[in-house]
């Protein structure tokens, strides 16, 4: 217990002091000494921190979209994927079959996926802003989909040796098999899918915003400040970014262990 | 009366041809404790699983318990465990042993006094909310010995249910499994390939020669019952060991 306390502890302080170091080394343009940099180029954190203060309202407007295209992404992209990996369990003559054609839209770069969407939603609604989230959300959602269903498909036929025939021997049908065996068999790989999931739904996000008609969000922000030379800025939602990154992965940890605690061990 | 009835039974396994049972008969009476024994191969497992309507013979017919296999297994006749205890990770220890009821829809209150009377008999009474991977795994296969029994089948089918076990735990479980069987008085096919442990539990053991699989002989134990584990290092003990280990062909 004390071991993994301190271990623990060593798992969060010990970046954390990598994070201070860096920082110090940074405000004292140390860092820009060793990197042959210049305060133009890569701000001083003090600036950074000003710019973040002085445009709430702004910030606040980008991230707004970004959190949304993500999260409807993520949310649409997971159920689409766990449906998928659910029909390639029950039909297993063209399941893994048709799963590894899923498997291969892994392939597929962000950077060439987001133009395509975004060219064949043109249509879908006269607004602008509309027809963007449309396409924006389509992409996290495509990402999320082919990691979800290739992930838990495992989950729902990788099961331990015996443990059908032990419902078989009970005489529980098809149904009963899939929700007393493999549906709960599936949850631990529904979690270690989500450790891909929400970081490739942020990093889609703030791409195909570089792509998306509508100028607006977290990631569009960072492309036009860094070709207008706002460097000071362009970090600023860099920042932004970074925490949208961190905070979805400590809720991910935070409902992994709400909802697995002893009964899946990941 | 004849529990379970063998009839000539035979498997070849499509795949590679391989002849896994040839010609087997034999017969299990009611309350009968019986042990299939042989090395790896020798089809005793298959035997099983044909029982537990788990596999399709190729030939040759099987009843259990008046009706066909599958008949037995749909009204849930017998009860089954594994070389492993295939208990559900994400399930208590109550909650496992209670998972057959919930597939037949066996109310609540039912589930929960008919589990306690499980955990009574299994000792495990102060692990009812564990999970499984903080039992030992002796443990957990009592947990499994308790599924099986929960729903009270007549027959017990047993597939090298303490093979994983340590020596210590596996005596132990021994001599629970027969306390057990002469209070329920079940019919337990119990397969094995320890010979001494075969000896020291049945009341017939059936031995298998491998290559292809088939029954070489049938001993009659006719130690007395009920047997303390001290009958291990009787005379009368160590010469059926004997008997039955002289009765394997060309192994």
């Amino acid at each position: 217990m004390e071991q993994s306390l301190r271990s623990r502890i060593g798992s969060v302080a010990l970046p954390a002091l990598f994070a201070v170091l860096l920082l110090f080394l940074w405000q004292t343009q140390l860092l820009h000494r060793m990197l042959g940099t210049d305060t133009f180029v890569l701000p001083l954190p003090r600036h950074i921190a000003q710019i973040l203060v002085d445009n709430p309202v702004k910030i606040a407007e980008n991230l707004r979209a970004t959190c949304s295209v993500m999260f409807s992404g993520l949310a649409i992209g997971c159920l689409l994927g766990y449906g998928i990996s659910v029909a390639a369990a029950l039909f297993p003559k063209w399941g893994s079959g048709g799963l590894r054609v899923i498997g291969a839209f892994n392939a597929v770069p962000i950077v060439a996926l987001a133009p395509v969407v975004i060219n064949l939603t043109r249509d879908a609604s006269d607004d602008v802003e509309v027809r963007s989230t449309i396409a924006k959300t389509i992409v996290v959602a495509l990402l999320c989909a082919v990691a979800m269903s290739i992930g838990a498909y495992r989950g729902l036929t990788d099961l331990q040796p015996f443990a059908e025939d032990l419902l078989k021997s009970y005489a529980a049908d098809r149904k009963t098999v899939f929700l007393k065996l493999r549906l709960p068999n599936s949850v631990p790989h529904i979690f270690i899918a989500l450790r891909v999931i929400v970081p490739t739904s942020v990093i889609s996000a703030l791409i195909t915003e570089y792509f998306a008609e509508h100028v607006i969000g977290i990631g569009r922000m960072i492309r036009d400040n860094i070709t207008l030379a706002q460097y000071a800025t362009a970090w600023a939602y860099i920042v932004v970014a970074c925490a949208l990154g961190i905070a979805s992965y400590a809720v991910l940890m935070l409902a992994q262990r709400l909802i697995c605690g002893r009964r899946w061990r990941i | 009366m004849v529990e379970i009835s063998v009839n000539d039974v035979g498997m070849v396994y499509s795949r590679n041809e391989t002849v896994a049972l040839e010609g087997v008969t034999l017969d299990v009476e009611k309350g009968e404790f019986i042990s299939l024994l042989g090395p790896s191969g020798c089809g005793k497992t298959t035997l099983l699983r044909i029982i537990a309507n788990l596999l399709e013979p190729t030939s040759g017919t099987v009843t259990v318990a008046g009706g066909t296999p599958e008949q037995a297994r749909k009204n849930r006749k017998y009860g089954i465990v594994f070389q492993r205890p295939v208990l559900q990770s994400w399930r208590t220890v109550r909650k496992n042993i209670e998972l057959p009821l919930e597939i037949m829809h066996v109310p609540p209150e039912e589930r929960r006094a008919r589990s306690d009377a499980m955990l009574k008999m299994i000792r495990l009474r102060n692990f009812v909310d564990a999970y499984p991977d903080e039992l030992s795994g002796g443990m957990q296969q009592r947990v499994g010995i308790a599924r099986a029994l929960v729903i009270e089948p007549e027959i017990l089918l047993m597939d090298e249910p303490f093979s994983a076990l340590d020596e210590f735990t596996r005596e132990r479980l021994q001599g629970d499994l027969l306390s057990i069987w002469q209070e329920s008085k079940k019919t337990i096919v119990f397969v094995t390939h320890n010979i001494a442990e075969a000896v020291y539990l049945s009341d017939r053991v059936c031995v298998f020669s491998p290559r292809p699989g088939r029954l070489s002989a049938v001993v009659d134990v006719k130690l007395p019952r009920p047997r303390p584990p001290e009958i291990r290092d009787t005379a009368e003990f160590v010469e059926y060991v004997a008997r039955v280990r002289g009765s394997f062909e060309g192994i």
